[in-house]
């Protein structure tokens, strides 16, 4: 298993962010939904060792993230894509892929083909050399997803990844995310239920700070059928009727 | 006779056409770090690029004109309060536009805060050296506010990390540094007196030794789980 949590909680302040969450994880697409405010962004911001839980336990790639040397271990073979991705707007394509490829350790000779990797797989290989302040929302999108994938990682979380992109390229970027699932363990934090449907081999749902709801997008579809929950889809009736039946 | 992957090839041909080949500042910095990651977060500090250069420089050398005409220290009063302000614009949220992502990555986020300091005290150390010299101020003069400007730097540095914030930092060490002086002026009637009167040389240690003490605690590693 690459992802072990048990009992994880977060809090800011008054606010209980993640409110004791249980989850495992191995190779493949886990899709993480739940409306706005119910507490993915925080479990993936832990999961990233951004953050620090404020109890529980959490193993990543069979490490503790708590000590010095487990967490540099992690982060050379994680990858993150952050749900507000600031960038530098003087930098090309190139220079921030390479950027955060050194900070993650890269060995300097590997990372200008690893660079050149990335940018190809998230098809912006015609925008290598160009600043980043020239780039539309989904181009800059997709600069966040070629760093998260340079290292080749092994856990790679995606916040909103496919915010501000373009049917076309979601359709590509779900087949980029099967291809990276194949060997690693990819979260995926959305809100878009298409996204999990298409590209997820899990999911987990969660409200108000907990997993509600947690297996496969055929289960989760399964429990819309016969119910009136709303939804224009099979899983988004699915989706609401889990959140109607966790908040009853 | 196998194809070609093609793929690989021009992956290969991207990397040497797109590659950046570091200059010899970035070289010898990742040769002194041991870390081209390192390096380059080094070469990428908001206070070490160049219109904040050139503004610094420019600032003091109109204090060192401003002392050859006057006879006042301005540098040496104006020094640390500008390599104060520098030390809380090198590192930190709404300084680094990609910081959430730093904060995941391998290289330490720690370590890039102490290199990154450590290399805007010591260009701001020198260039002040530089201009309180030009300025023909006596030796006492011309380096008694480096240990002022360690002092105030580390309460900037320790303000910046516990409020998260580069203004407050900043803020909060221009203020603290401007009280000092007026406070000299009126105990002693001399504005220099706060750098060169060998009886502040311990307080000012002191708050440096403590506010690095602070700022080290800020940054230290926080617990990952717990039982």
């Amino acid at each position: 298993m690459n992802v072990e949590i048990t009992g994880l909680t977060r809090r800011f302040g008054r606010n209980q962010a993640v409110a004791g969450v249980d989850l495992r994880a191995g190779p493949g697409v886990f899709g993480l939904l739940g409306p706005n405010g119910a507490g993915k962004t925080s479990l993936l911001r832990m999961m990233a060792t951004v953050i620090p839980p404020s109890s529980g336990r959490m193993l990543l790639l069979g490490r503790d993230p708590g000590s010095y040397e487990p967490r540099r271990e992690i982060r050379q073979r994680l990858g993150y894509l952050p749900q507000s991705l600031g960038y530098y707007p003087g930098f090309t394509v190139v220079e921030f892929v390479e950027y955060f490829a050194l900070l993650k350790d890269m060995p300097a000779r590997q990372v200008p083909k690893a660079v050149a990797a990335a940018v190809e797989r998230v098809d912006l290989g015609a925008k290598a050399k160009a600043k980043l302040r020239t780039l539309s929302g989904g181009m800059l999108r997709r600069v966040g997803i070629a760093q998260a994938i340079v290292n080749n990682p092994e856990l790679l979380l995606l916040d909103e990844p496919t915010a501000g992109l373009d049917p076309e390229q979601r359709v590509q970027f779900r087949a980029l995310l099967r291809d990276v699932g194949q060997n690693a363990t990819v979260v995926v934090s959305t809100h878009l239920v298409e996204d999990v449907g298409a590209a997820c081999t899990a999911v987990a749902l969660m409200d108000a700070g907990k997993i509600v709801f947690q297996g496969t997008p055929a289960e989760l579809t399964a429990r819309g059928e016969g119910t009136t929950a709303a939804g224009d889809a099979p899983l988004e009736r699915g989706y609401t009727a889990v959140l109607a039946q966790a908040r009853s | 006779m196998s194809e070609p992957d093609l793929g690989k090839v021009w992956i290969g041909v991207a990397a040497e056409v797109w590659r950046r080949r570091p200059g010899a500042l970035e070289r010898l910095a990742s040769r002194l770090l041991r870390s081209p990651g390192l390096a380059r977060a080094l070469l990428t500090t908001p206070s070490l690029l160049l219109p904040w250069l050139i503004a610094s420089i420019v600032v003091l050398g109109a204090g060192a004109a401003a002392t050859l005409g006057t006879g006042q220290p301005l540098v040496a009063l104006v020094a640390p309060a500008l390599a104060a302000a520098a030390i809380a614009y090198a590192y930190g949220p709404g300084i680094d536009p990609a910081w959430e992502l730093s904060c995941s990555m391998a290289v330490s986020d720690r370590m890039v805060l102490l290199v990154r300091a450590l290399a805007v005290f010591a260009v701001n150390a020198a260039f002040g050296l530089v201009a309180s010299a030009a300025s023909g101020t006596a030796a006492a003069v011309t380096f008694g506010w480096l240990i002022p400007m360690t002092a105030v730097c580390a309460f900037t540095l320790a303000t910046a990390t516990v409020a998260r914030s580069a203004a407050a930092g900043a803020a909060a060490g221009l203020a603290a540094w401007m009280i000092t002086v007026l406070s000299g002026r009126v105990a002693s009637g001399q504005f220099a007196a706060v750098v060169t009167r060998a009886v502040l040389v311990l307080p000012y240690l002191a708050i440096a030794v403590t506010c690095t003490a602070v700022t080290v605690y800020a940054t230290r590693i926080p617990r990952g789980t717990s039982g």
